[in-house]
């Protein structure tokens, strides 16, 4: 046993080791669903904090989490939980496992234009209009018109949960339109009397919020049915991080997990885990 | 949106008053009393176009309403919609494609030539691994193909059909192919995430090549992970590419993950053609395996996360040429891995394993060499760089401790890696 490369080995170890250095700023990056609520509590943190700086961007809950293993992002937004790979991948690079916080609430709500007389689906009839087997609205209580599908990409914590929950894991029909951005389905519903969409209920103001029927019975998704989970299609919002939370990143999410920041919460319209 | 539209549409307008002040072909004058639009000229009826009425009000000549723009602009953005759609769903069935790979680059040293056998010593840059992979994953199956491009050739590496079983939400499948073993933690790894370059010694005779042709079935619950499957048994580096037997191996691994800690037991049961000196025909000798692999994560440092695993494999019949070098010998190991990252870039490492080849047999030597069924304890040490999410950079010095008796000397055999890892 020789000893006579531990020299260079210190040394490669001494050039490549720079610590890093901790930056001032906080970025927040992942769930469009999330993007409104995480700029109030950045804003609102950053009146109380002006030396810290925070950095809120979007791109989709699986856009945030890949950023997360990459190492470009501090928080991860996600409105679906992490999947097992890229949990796993987390651990395999950091060599620690990723925590996740539940921050809000939030009820997964179907639109449907103001002038559509439809006011509740159940999940069944959601799950064969998204498929593809329903194409009329007449199938479904409505007028005799063709359903026009609108969907988010496949990057959103959304699309997966509603592929999740309604689809049972199936496919889309392939005419569903995808489009970038809760705010831009709720803005094509407004202006497609035939059309139906889905997100996040902050972004609802406009158009028709559609009941779910469970039971006989039909449940809109408002903060009481949403925290006592009557309402069938109401989930957690997270944040992802490496692993534990210190410093400013810290006091960011105690921020946002405090009475003012669960009073923001429920002014964008989602619903408070607190 | 309206205003966005509203404002490309004044931009239009000024555009075209701009063109309006170019020359013109002339046209026919029309009267001045007559509208705008009577006047435009038509190609395939001219003689269709009304006459102009004598008495028609005066109209001053003007461009669209707003409205009128709003509407084409719409009409625009709609035929732009329409076509992003089609071009989507062309692209859905490739977002179904991934090709990912990886190059794994080094130089090494090692320690020069050995006195007494002459043996070992080098200085060299080698390309280890050079991976291809393919994976088409739907709802319903997945299609993955690997294959390693080195300088001695390219080879299959896995070639995997898997079936998820429908209504479990793809936590239970079907793989049939040339896939990994399910036995323990680190030969099912991917060399991609490993800190050191190379596997234990343990891991390496007992589960050579790691992979092998036959079916397995996966599945998750809750925290419960359930792997297995019946193999050939004798591994891709057999030197055959049918199984040269009847017998089947059945191999699987039980275990759990509770996110910071993680492992499993597992086991493997088969048979190995062969004959000893001592057999007058080739009979069927046990290929076994058994194993117990953990793995913690910790917080315990603010530079980053720490994590120690460990793992115990021991064995009867291993070997990589027809996996039956060693016909009827057993043989165990096992491995201690710390790393601890510092920062979002960096780890170092530590890890000490140990392999006995030939249990039960007492350490020989001769001529001051050490019997080669001797215990190898291995001491080894790894930095990692990463620059950006696609290179990695490893360096490593693994210093083996052969065991020895009486004038026997442990071999010049310590080994520098430097590794640049490239991955997409």
């Amino acid at each position: 046993m020789k000893k006579t490369l531990l020299g260079s080995l210190v040394a490669f170890g001494l050039t490549v080791l720079p610590l890093t250095a901790q930056a001032g700023t906080v970025t927040v990056k992942g769930s469009d669903t999330m993007v409104i609520l995480a700029q109030r509590w950045a804003e609102a943190f950053m009146k109380k904090n002006p030396a810290t700086k925070l950095q809120v961007t979007g791109g989709g809950s699986g856009t945030g989490l890949a950023a997360l293993q990459n190492g470009t992002t501090d928080i991860a937004m996600s409105s679906r939980e992490m999947k097992e790979a890229e949990e796993e991948k987390l651990r395999q690079r950091y060599n620690t496992p990723p925590t996740s916080v539940s921050v809000a609430k939030d009820g997964v709500t179907f639109y449907v234009n103001e002038s559509n007389p439809v006011q509740a689906l159940t999940l069944e009839q959601l799950k064969d209009i998204y498929l593809g087997d329903t194409t009329s609205w007449k199938a479904v209580g409505g007028p005799d018109a063709p359903i026009v599908l609108y969907s988010r990409e496949n990057s959103s914590g959304t699309y997966a949960f509603v592929k999740e929950k309604v689809l049972d894991g199936d496919d889309y029909a392939s005419n569903a339109q995808t489009l970038p951005g809760t705010a831009a389905v709720a803005n094509a519903v407004a202006k497609e009397k035939n059309g139906i969409g889905y997100g996040g209920a902050a972004y609802a103001k406009g158009i028709k919020e559609l009941k779910v029927k469970k039971d006989n019975d039909a449940f809109a998704p408002t903060a009481e049915n949403v925290k006592s989970g009557k309402y069938p299609l109401s989930r957690d919002l997270f944040f992802y991080l490496r692993n534990k939370p210190s410093g400013e990143t810290k006091a960011f999410i105690d921020f946002a997990l405090s009475p003012e920041g669960q009073a923001i919460v429920s002014q964008v319209g989602y619903f408070p885990v607190k | 949106m309206r205003s966005l539209l509203a404002a490309l549409s004044l931009l239009i307008s000024g555009a075209a008053l701009a063109q309006d002040a170019t020359p013109q072909p002339p046209l026919p004058s029309p009267a001045a009393s007559e509208p705008r639009e009577a006047v435009e000229p038509s190609a395939t009826t001219p003689q269709e176009r009304p006459p102009p009425r004598a008495n028609a009000p005066s109209v001053p000549e003007a461009s669209p309403s707003i409205d009128e723009r709003l509407t084409a602009d719409e009409h625009r953005v709609e035929a732009l919609e329409e076509q992003n759609t089609e071009t989507k769903n062309d692209l859905s069935a490739l977002k179904k494609l991934r090709i990912s790979g990886y190059i794994q680059a080094r130089y090494q040293y090692q320690e020069p030539l050995d006195e007494i056998t002459g043996a070992g010593g080098f200085s060299r840059f080698t390309i280890r691994r050079s991976r291809l992979k393919a994976t088409y994953t739907t709802d319903l199956a997945q299609a993955m193909i690997q294959i390693d491009a080195s300088p001695t050739g390219v080879a299959l590496r896995d070639a995997e059909a898997t079936l998820f079983i429908p209504g479990t939400k793809q936590q239970l499948s079907l793989t049939v192919g040339q896939m990994k073993w399910p036995f323990g933690y680190e030969g099912p790894q991917s060399s991609s995430d490993r800190e050191f370059p190379e596997r234990t010694r343990v891991t390496r005779n007992l589960l050579p090549s790691e992979r092998d042709r036959g079916a397995k079935v996966n599945g998750r619950y809750k925290f419960l992970r359930l792997a297995v499957g019946m193999f050939d048994g004798a591994g891709i580096d057999s030197g055959t590419t049918q199984d040269n037997d009847k017998e089947k191996d059945l191999i699987g691994h039980v275990g759990f993950d509770l996110k910071w800690i993680a492992g499993g037991v597992s086991g493997w049961y088969g048979h190995a053609l062969g004959k000893l000196p001592t057999d007058t025909f080739r009979r069927a000798y046990d290929r076994s395996r058994v194993g117990v692999d953990l793995q913690t994560y910790f917080d315990l440092l603010p530079v980053g996360g720490t994590s120690l695993k460990g793992e115990f494999l021991a064995g009867r019949t291993y070997g990589a040429a027809n996996n039956a070098t060693h016909l009827d010998v057993p043989a165990h190991g096992w491995y201690l891995l710390l790393v601890q990252n510092i920062g979002l870039n960096d780890a170092v490492g530590f890890r000490y394993d140990s392999f006995d080849p030939h249990n039960g047999q007492p350490d020989d030597g001769t001529l001051e060499l050490p019997g080669a069924d001797n215990t190898v304890d291995t001491v080894g040490f790894v930095v990692q760089h990463h620059f950006g999410e696609n290179l990695k950079m490893t360096a490593s010095y693994e210093l083996p401790i052969t065991h020895v008796i009486a004038q026997a000397q442990d071999p010049h055999d310590n080994l520098f890696t430097l590794q640049m890892q490239a991955r997409f």
